[in-house]
This record gives structure tokens, C-alpha cells and sequence, in this order.
């Protein structure tokens, strides 16, 4: 039972957590513009990158790097949004997806050069360190991973449900041109997606520098994972990004855990499909995702 | 993106379908990336149409002119010509150009291949500083290709490169080496690894063109254990954690030999990937923790060694790690996993590290001054270089520096390596041949590149033993 609290749902529930984390940056730019953003993992380990150099190197408090190098990438995102997304509006979402495409490679070699290729940490401070959970020794860096991806997420339901920014947000959301007739302004609102956006990608970054052996640029591609987290969730759902995070992740460390042991004969690293194989059933039960709005379609 | 909400929510079901394609793209890629049995691939077509030096010619160059170091009339064809090399040390000389395929940017093991290639290219400076070799400076810096560790890159870049080189001055990684191969048997090409798999001890795997230093993964992990047996405790059970392939799985190999040939138990090959495929060591770390080995060899990264051995000592393992070559990097004392790092991980090299007192070794820090390099790489590259050195200058006595003449010259040719290696002799019985002595490091932030050696020389008895006769994996 020890086991399967810590390696088990902890652990799965703290990586799910930061998986949620990059899903929820997918949903709110897939609902303010309709274009899914591949460029993603860029923006998470040029988030840990910053993260890395305001902790390690400038010598800030962690919790003031953190924050710094999430302000950084927000404005890294927002700055992407007006010069590479905003002459989009109009053209086919998915001519637009493409384009986050392109965002990605830019950004990955920039974050090699940056990173180079040298191992890297974060400097958190959490480390290898155990706490006490109902009697069962834990991570501190999986709770950490919770608690941060929780109280960030909550933030931004917060902020969604009651700013007047959220509400306009919210109505960009829902109608484009009705919420331009109310007199909101629509880019403004879809840079504010991309800065929230790469804010919480830079996040998930730290945590996922917080691994014991640190981060290399490569890491990156860690983020893809959060692409069958959003089609289990749903494309414009946060509540089912949130829930399919941590149903993935769960669902990950459970087969690190048991199938070694029980399941021996389907071979090395079966948790690395399992995330593809909930989406796949996920797509076949229902298309439009766990928490997804079901599509209308013209007949 | 001014549409009406009907067309948005039909977009946003081609998006939904695009993203279910993109992810279904991810898991085949995914899959393609932990299965690492690619096939060696030759179906490059990107062939550079490089200026070809003109084959046949028989004028020895520059040695005509009576350079030091000139063996008379010496038959040359591609890769060498009669101009000095671009910014030649020695104007006069002519020009041996080598190739370089390594991983310099995006690759697994890119901070093992910029220093690699850095101390590759001190070696022949330093070579050209002494004159050069037969009346010819070396150049190896012109064709060096970026080939990110991938067998279809490698070949690519190869075909590109292989109209203006004698041979490799280095090819890195044992699968996209295998990946040309076929084409460096055709085109007469020989070359020095940068990895340290069995197979190339044998004909059968390399042709007899892939001229290796120092011990095999396989010998690496027997050596260790014997080392660990007798300086820590024999272990009773034994596990090996690494990379699929022929990295991990040579070394495993070697901990299997080493477990049966010592009535030990051999708890298995966990095989893992890089952090970027599996995202994390998790379920390495629950199989070390949960096999009760006494000792785990790790062929891995440096990265993933640090999450594995940071993160198993946290699940409460205490069982020691060996590591291969390439699990170290000086970063790792930095990271979390650094303390523990430093309790229970011990490094195997091949020779020692930079501190070392060979003649080898005074000439590698004297080419650095007073820098040092980001990692050991930079010594492994020298290392490496000492045979196509000796190749070249028996090509060079034999007369005959053609691409053939220097194949030729591998048959029997002795290696010097300065005292930071015994000496070598290609060609023989690898059982005969084969070198079964290395270096156990530990972490040391005073160390000077955070290792401090705690044996050098080191043999063991089932390592000795072992019958080489066919690559292990």
C-alpha cells in the first residue's frame, strides 16, 4: 500500500499535475483563437532554461526566479503571438497550427543554443528530499509538483470566472465578432491567451527541471505528452485538461509500477504508449474528448 | 478567425482530427524512438558534389619537395592532395583531409561529441606543429559533419563527405557507424570509433576497418565488478540498466557473463531510454529498487544516470552503481542527484582522466593550457586519434597513401598511445588483442573534471577470463 501511494498515485498524480499544467496552456489558446499551439514545448524548457538562469546563475530567491521567468515567457509568448499568429486571423485554424509549427523549431534552436548541451538544474528546493503523507513517506518534489500546478491553475480559473479580462476572455471565446461588438478587443485578448499560455508552459518547465539528474534542451519533447492529455480533456475544456492530466499520469506511473512485475512480456516501457492508448479509446468512445463540447455539424 | 460559431465548431473539428493525427504521429515516433533496432540504412541520395582529387596521381606531394618526414614517391588518391591545407600550419605540405561524423548540436550525446571533436582537432594540431605526417598536414576540420546520432543522418553526411576524404577521423556511436559500414567496405575507407562496442574487435562486425581504443563495453562491466568484488563486497546479484542496443546491451551482456561465471544471480537488463522519450527514469528507479541487487551497472546517459541513482538511494536502494564511460558529466555534482552521486556511484573509464602522468597526458593539457575541457570527451578524442595517426604514417612507409594503401596498413599495425594506453596491435585475435584494464572513478568536486580516479590499472579475474570471441550484443 506504501508503494502504491508513493510510486504509485503520487508520483502519477504530480507528473500529471505538471501535464495539466501544458494541456491547460493548449485550451485557453485553443478557445480564444481556435488554433492549437504546437510551439508549446518550446516555450516549457525555455521556460526551465530562464528558470535555471534567474535561480542558479543570478542567485534569486526560487520562488522570485520562478515567477520572473514566468513573466519572461509570457512576454516571450505574447511577443510570438503579434508577430507570427496575429497576421493569421481570418486564414484556416489549421494553416495557423502549422505556423505554431514553425514557432517551435525557432524556439528549439534558440533553446539549444541557449541550453547548450549541458545538463542543467533549476535549483529548486525541494531536490531528493521525502516529506510524511498520512504516515507514508512521499516525494517532496511530487507534492510540489501538485501543489504549484493546482494553485496555478486555480489562478487562472479564477481569473477567467471573475476578472472583467477573464469575462472578456471568456467571451472571445465563445463568439469573436459578438465579443468585437461589445466593444472587446479581440487581439488584445488573443495575446493575453498566448501570455498566460507560455506563463504556465514556463512553469511546468521548472517542474520538470526539477528531476534529480536536471534538464537538457532535448527535454523538450517531454511536452508532448500534453498532446493526448487535451484530446482525452477535450480541446476547449480546462475542468477536462485538469482531469485527463492526472488520469494519464496516474495511469503512467501504475504501469511503471505493476506491469514490470505483472505484465513482463509486453517489454520495456510500456507507460510510454499508455497515454496514446487512452486517447485512442477516449476518441473511439467519445471524439469530442471527456469534458469536450460535442461538435455541430451542418447537414 | 472571423467566422461564425457553426464554421468554428467545424474547424474545430477538422483541428480535433489534425491534433488525434498529430498524436497518433507522436506515439509512432514515440514507439520508433524506445525500439532502437533501427536497420543500418544506406539510402541517402544527398551526395555533395564535392571536388574529387584526382585519383592515381603518384607524386608524392609535398614530400617531393623534401619535407622532414617525407617517405620518397608515395601513391595518393581521394583525400589528399598537393595544396596545404585551408590555414596550414606548414605551407609547404600538402593535404590529408579526414572526415568527422559526430553529434555536435541536438543529439544524445552532443556534450560528449563537441569536446570529443575539440580534443580530436588539438591531436592533429599538434600533429601538423611536428611537421605533419610524410610531408602532408592534417585537416580535419573541413568536412566534420553534425550527423545528431541518427543511422539515416550518418549515412547522408557520409555520402556527402566521402568524395574529398582518406578516412574518418572519427564516427560517432556504434548504430549509425554500423549505418555506413557497407559503403566504408566499398569505398576502402577506415576510421576510429567514438564508442566502444565488442563487435568492433571483430572482422565480421567492421570489416576490419574500425580501429578502436581501449577496453569494450562488455570488458567495461566485468572489469567493474571485479573491481567491486574485491574492494567492496562480491555481490550476489547483479542488475543492468541501459539503453537498448548496442551500448546497454554489451554492457549487459558483460554483467550477465560476469554474474554466471561468478554463481552470482543476474537480475536482469532493465532497459530504459533518454529522459525525452520516456519522460522519466521512474520505472527504472522501481525495478532497481525492488531487484535487491548488490550492484547495478548503468549504460545510460549522464542525466538519466543521475535520476536513476539520485532517485533510487531516495527510494531507500543501497546498493552501489557502476557507471559506463558515458554516465558522467561534471554538471552532475551541481544537480540534485550530486550527493548522492557522490555515495554510491563509481565511474569506469577506459584510462585515466586528466590529472593522469603519461606522456599522453602532459601533451592533451599542454594543447589545453590553462582551460579544461567542459567534460572527458575531449580526452576520449585524443585517445582515439593515435590509431588513424599510426595508419596514416605506415601508409606513408609503405609508400602507397591511397584509401587501399592505408586499409592495407590496418593489418598489423601497432599503436603507440603515449603511455596512456599499452600499446596496440591491429589485426589479431581479439581474445589476444583485446585491452582488459580500466579506471574506477568517484565524484570529487575537487577533481578537475569532478572525478578523482581511486584505481587505475585495474584488471579483474573474470574480465581476463572472459573468451572474446564474437561480439557480446
Amino acid at each position: 500500500m506504501t508503494e502504491l501511494i508513493s510510486s504509485g498515485l503520487v508520483r502519477g498524480l504530480g507528473i500529471g499535475s505538471t501535464y495539466a499544467l501544458l494541456a491547460v496552456g493548449f485550451v485557453i489558446i485553443y478557445r480564444a483563437t481556435g488554433v492549437i499551439n504546437f510551439a508549446q514545448p518550446a516555450l516549457m524548457i525555455l521556460g526551465a532554461y530562464a528558470t535555471s538562469v534567474l535561480a542558479t546563475g543570478a542567485g534569486l530567491p526560487f520562488p522570485v526566479a520562478v515567477l520572473a521567468a514566468m513573466a519572461v515567457l509570457a512576454a516571450v509568448g505574447m511577443a510570438t503571438e503579434r508577430v507570427a499568429l496575429r497576421p493569421m486571423v481570418g486564414r484556416q485554424p489549421f494553416a495557423a497550427a502549422m505556423v505554431t509549427v514553425g514557432v517551435l523549431t525557432v524556439l528549439f534552436v534558440v533553446a539549444h543554443r541557449l541550453i547548450g548541451t549541458q545538463v542543467r538544474t533549476v535549483g529548486d528546493p525541494w531536490g531528493l528530499q521525502r516529506a510524511e503523507l498520512f504516515g507514508v513517506s512521499v516525494a517532496q518534489v511530487d507534492l510540489a509538483k501538485i501543489v504549484v500546478s493546482m494553485v496555478a491553475i486555480g489562478a487562472v480559473g479564477l481569473f477567467l470566472a471573475r476578472s472583467r479580462l477573464g469575462l472578456a476572455m471568456r467571451a472571445t471565446s465563445m463568439d469573436q465578432e459578438v465579443a468585437l461588438a461589445q466593444g472587446v478587443d479581440v487581439g488584445r485578448m488573443f495575446s493575453l491567451a498566448w501570455g498566460i499560455s507560455a506563463a504556465l508552459a514556463a512553469l511546468a518547465g521548472m517542474l520538470i527541471g526539477t528531476s534529480a539528474g536536471g534538464f537538457e534542451a532535448i527535454t523538450a519533447l517531454v511536452a508532448l505528452k500534453a498532446l493526448p492529455v487535451v484530446i482525452v480533456g477535450g480541446l476547449d475544456s480546462i475542468k477536462g485538461a485538469v482531469y485527463a492530466g492526472l488520469l494519464i499520469g496516474v495511469a503512467e506511473a501504475l504501469t511503471r509500477l505493476y506491469q514490470p512485475r505483472y505484465a513482463e512480456w509486453l517489454g520495456a516501457n510500456v507507460d510510454v504508449v499508455v497515454p496514446y492508448v487512452i486517447m485512442i479509446v477516449v476518441l473511439v468512445v467519445r471524439p469530442y474528448g471527456l469534458f469536450g463540447t460535442r461538435e455541430v455539424e451542418r447537414v | 478567425m472571423r467566422s461564425n460559431p457553426v464554421q468554428r465548431r467545424g474547424r474545430r473539428g477538422g483541428m480535433r482530427r489534425g491534433v488525434a493525427i498529430a498524436g497518433a504521429f507522436a506515439l509512432l515516433a514515440t514507439a520508433c524512438a524506445v525500439d532502437d533496432d533501427d536497420e543500418p540504412d544506406d539510402t541517402s541520395t544527398d551526395v555533395a558534389e564535392g571536388t574529387e582529387d584526382a585519383e592515381g596521381t603518384d607524386d608524392g606531394a609535398a614530400g617531393e619537395d623534401g619535407d622532414d618526414g617525407a617517405a620518397g614517391d608515395v601513391n595518393v588518391d581521394v583525400g589528399v592532395t598537393e595544396e596545404p591545407c585551408p590555414e596550414a600550419v606548414n605551407p609547404d605540405n600538402g593535404c590529408i583531409y579526414l572526415g568527422v561524423l559526430s553529434d555536435l548540436s541536438e543529439g544524445p550525446f552532443a556534450a560528449l561529441g563537441i569536446p570529443l571533436t575539440a580534443g580530436q582537432e588539438a591531436f592533429w594540431q599538434r600533429v601538423n606543429d611536428e611537421g605533419g605526417i610524410g610531408g602532408y598536414d592534417v585537416d580535419i576540420s573541413t568536412y566534420t559533419r553534425d550527423t545528431l546520432y541518427d543511422p539515416q543522418e550518418h549515412s547522408a553526411r557520409y555520402r556527402e563527405i566521402e568524395p574529398n576524404i582518406l578516412a574518418l577521423a572519427q564516427t560517432l556511436g556504434t548504430e549509425p557507424t554500423e549505418a555506413i559500414l557497407p559503403d566504408m567496405d566499398a569505398d576502402n575507407v577506415i576510421g576510429a570509433p567514438a564508442t566502444w562496442w565488442s563487435g568492433w574487435a571483430f572482422e565480421d562486425n567492421d570489416f576490419g576497418l574500425i580501429l578502436e581504443s581501449g577496453y569494450s563495453y562488455c570488458l567495461e562491466s566485468q572489469i567493474g565488478l571485479d573491481w567491486a568484488g574485491e574492494n567492496v563486497a562480491p555481490p550476489s546479484t547483479v542488475l543492468a540498466v541501459g539503453y537498448p542496443g548496442d551500448y546497454g546491451g554489451d554492457s549487459a551482456a558483460g554483467v550477465e557473463a560476469w554474474a554466471m561465471a561468478n554463481d552470482a544471480e543476474f537480475g536482469g537488463f532493465v532497459e530504459t531510454a533518454p529522459d525525452a522519450v520516456v519522460g522519466s527514469q521512474d520505472a527504472a528507479i522501481g525495478q532497481v529498487v525492488g531487484s535487491g541487487a548488490d550492484v547495478v551497472v548503468l549504460a545510460v546517459g549522464p542525466a538519466e544516470a543521475a535520476s536513476i541513482v539520485g532517485g533510487s538511494l531516495a527510494e531507500g536502494y543501497e546498493g552501489l552503481f557502476l557507471g559506463s564511460v558515458p554516465t558522467w558529466d561534471p554538471a552532475l555534482l551541481d544537480s540534485p542527484a550530486g550527493e548522492a552521486m557522490v555515495a554510491a556511484y563509481r565511474h569506469i573509464a577506459p584510462w585515466e582522466g586528466i590529472d593522469g602522468e603519461t606522456p599522453a597526458h602532459e601533451a592533451i593539457r599542454e594543447s589545453l593550457g590553462d582551460d579544461l575541457p567542459a567534460n572527458e570527451g575531449y580526452i576520449f578524442g585524443w585517445v582515439w586519434s593515435y590509431p588513424i595517426k599510426a595508419a596514416l604514417e605506415a601508409a606513408v612507409e609503405n609508400g602507397d597513401l591511397t584509401r587501399a594503401g592505408v586499409r592495407a596498413a590496418v593489418d598489423g599495425l601497432e599503436v603507440d598511445y603515449e603511455g596512456i594506453l599499452p600499446s596496440a596491435t591491429f589485426g589479431g585475435e581479439a581474445n589476444e588483442t583485446a585491452v582488459r584494464t580500466a579506471v574506477i572513478n568517484q565524484p570529487d568536486p575537487e577533481g578537475s573534471l569532478g572525478v578523482s580516479p581511486l584505481q587505475v590499472g585495474v584488471t579483474g579475474a573474470t574480465a581476463d577470463a572472459y573468451e572474446y570471441t564474437a561480439a557480446c550484443a
